[in-house]
């Protein structure tokens, strides 16, 4: 059940192409050992076969599943924490002043993965704003349905709680349960989690003042990606915020948002009239 | 920018030294509480102390409460890195002065993410 | 004739930790100590004559040691495994010590933390286990890392109680609490 040179060369140049990160050689066992679940859910006894599949039957959704299954220790809380910082400083207190006192926000954590996205929205609007739960709701989707599953959970592992978690934010909005951590009931009352194929017509949601959309766009071509632009901002409030990974952008795909500086982070913006 | 790797393990200095310098750190090492006093006293200015909890002599939290008591010594940041993982214990290393707290066991990447949220990352390390 | 009243406070470790949270705590600490791609495989194996055991001791509401026990040939690969770049040429039976005594703090520190508290954890030690004091008051898991036995043994360090079932030999022992 080795894994053949070629499909292994073929894992490292998908991984690195999509995510920058190198796998050195020598990392067939890592590969095996990731990969092997996804070939087995998908009804293929081992990863060779499961790369063959995916070679002659490209899908964003399987290449996703592969890059994801390579790259999950890369998911941490505050890491790349400029969009955050962006929510609290400025996004934040400039939607509160535009909105009535009875209203309430709408934030869509886009790719939501295990849950680290929303509960990092979640914990830092509960720490600056006194009645979070009844101001704000936090919609989180993913393609997954097992991400789905361990969002709404919202347990996490101590590697998990390890990786860019302030420890005060810890011991403040989380509990140990066991060998894991539990978020705290209040996080979890503010967000709801369902399933979602951005790369489909979208179910009825929003509308949203603000979307995290991280880290997706990079797996689509580029008739995809401005298909997923054009449905999310319909999505979205006129005077709402976008946020996108740090390496990705609305510029040259879809010019109907404007790029906007917030601190060291950038947000797109509906442009108006479009 | 400089680091005092306090552990009463050596393996561990090595791990979180071999880390630390990986991020752009120059590292030095103490196997306990009281030893790292002495390299505090002797005038080497750590900006970072990274520190063990269970230790002989003086453990971390004693040295951290030592290192709170003393002016002279307060823009040094605290992270404790230890085996200890109950919330209370955490609670305890944040109320005696700890900056930061890494549950062991850890990754070099759950070091330098908590380095980068205390913005104390040299250089941005390649992965 | 009364019955001994049952002795709150004292409960074997069975009650307290499974054998899958153990494996969770060990498996943890061998993705990120020894190597993100070093697995556990949750099967016992018979361990060789020689051996080496490290383990931390923990005092609170429950007593007793968390002890890792594998062949001595074995204890030596993890000391490399750990120290990685870093590893000499040559160990000295003080680097397996310290690098194993390590593992055995992580793990042991993580245990302690799904137990109830308040606990403390002592220094590691390496040498011969503790012997089993009380066969009800240990939770035992075999493991195989690349290829080769390793035992997590979580043990109390006190006798077992008298059985409650038992007429109460010390008329004047009246379920003092431990």
């Amino acid at each position: 059940m080795t894994l053949p040179a070629t499909s292994f060369d073929w894992v490292r140049q998908l991984v690195h192409r999509e995510s920058a990160i190198v796998l050195a050689p020598g990392k067939e066992y890592l590969v095996e050992a990731r990969l092997l679940p996804i070939a087995r859910s998908m009804g293929l006894p081992d990863v060779g076969q499961l790369v063959d599949s995916v070679r002659t039957r490209p899908s964003p959704e399987s290449t996703r599943k592969i890059v994801e299954a390579l790259t999950t220790n890369e998911t941490s809380w505050f890491r790349d924490g400029d969009p955050f910082t962006a929510l609290s400083s400025t996004v934040l207190p400039s939607l509160l002043s535009a909105r009535g006192p009875a209203e309430r926000l709408h934030i869509w954590s886009a790719a939501c993965s295990s849950g680290q996205e929303p509960y990092t929205i979640a914990m830092l609007l509960e720490d600056a704003l006194p009645n979070a739960s009844t101001r704000v709701a936090i919609t989180a989707t993913d393609l997954s349905r097992e991400m789905v599953e361990r969002t709404r959970a919202g347990r996490f592992s101590q590697l998990e709680v390890n990786r860019g978690l302030p420890a005060a934010m810890l011991v403040r909005h989380f509990t140990r349960a066991g060998t894991e951590w539990e978020v705290a009931p209040s996080l979890r009352r503010m967000v709801t989690a369902s399933e979602c194929n951005l790369a489909a017509p979208l179910p009825r949601m929003g509308p949203f003042d603000v979307v995290y959309l991280r880290n997706v766009l990079i797996y689509f071509d580029l008739p995809t990606k401005q298909a997923i632009l054009r449905r999310v901002r319909a999505l979205m409030r006129p005077d709402g915020w976008l946020f996108l990974g740090a390496a990705e952008t609305t510029l040259g795909v879809d010019d109907s948002w404007e790029r906007v500086v917030v601190g060291r982070s950038s947000a797109y913006r509906p442009l108006k009239g479009n | 920018m400089r680091a005092l790797v306090i552990d009463d393990s050596r393996a561990m200095r090595r791990i979180v030294s071999a880390a630390l310098e990986g991020f752009g750190y120059e590292t030095r090492q103490a196997g306990h509480g009281r030893e790292a006093l002495d390299v505090l006293q002797e005038g080497y200015g750590p900006d970072l102390c990274t520190i063990d909890w269970n230790m002989p002599v003086m453990d971390g939290l004693q040295f951290v409460s030592a290192v709170r008591a003393n002016p002279a010594w307060r823009t040094v940041t605290l992270m404790m890195v230890t085996s200890e993982s109950e919330q209370s214990q955490i609670v305890r290393a944040l109320a005696a002065g700890a900056h930061e707290y890494v549950i062991k066991p850890f990754t070099a990447d759950a070091l330098r993410d908590k380095l980068a949220l205390l913005g104390m990352l040299p250089q941005e390390a390649v992965l | 004739m009364t019955l001994a009243p049952a002795r709150a406070g004292r409960q074997v470790i069975t009650a307290l930790i499974d054998e899958v949270t153990v494996e969770s705590i060990a498996t943890e600490a061998w993705i990120a100590l020894v190597g993100e791609d070093e697995v556990l495989v949750p099967l016992a194996g018979d361990l060789p004559a020689e051996t080496l055991s490290a383990w931390v001791d923990v005092v609170g509401p429950w007593t007793g040691s968390v002890v890792l026990t594998t062949g001595r040939q074995t204890a030596a690969d993890l000391t490399r495994a750990l120290l990685r770049e870093a590893a000499p040429e040559l160990l000295d039976h003080e680097d397996v010590v310290d690098a194993f005594g390590e593992i055995a703090n992580v793990v042991g520190g993580n245990v302690k933390a799904s137990l109830p508290g308040p606990s403390t954890l002592g220094l590691p030690q390496v040498g011969a286990a503790p012997a089993v004091r009380n066969p009800e008051d240990v939770c035992r898991l075999g493991v195989l890392w690349r290829g080769q036995p390793l035992v997590v043994s979580v043990q109390g360090a006190l006798p077992p109680l008298p059985s409650p079932h038992t007429p109460n030999e010390n008329p004047h022992q009246n379920g003092a609490s431990l």
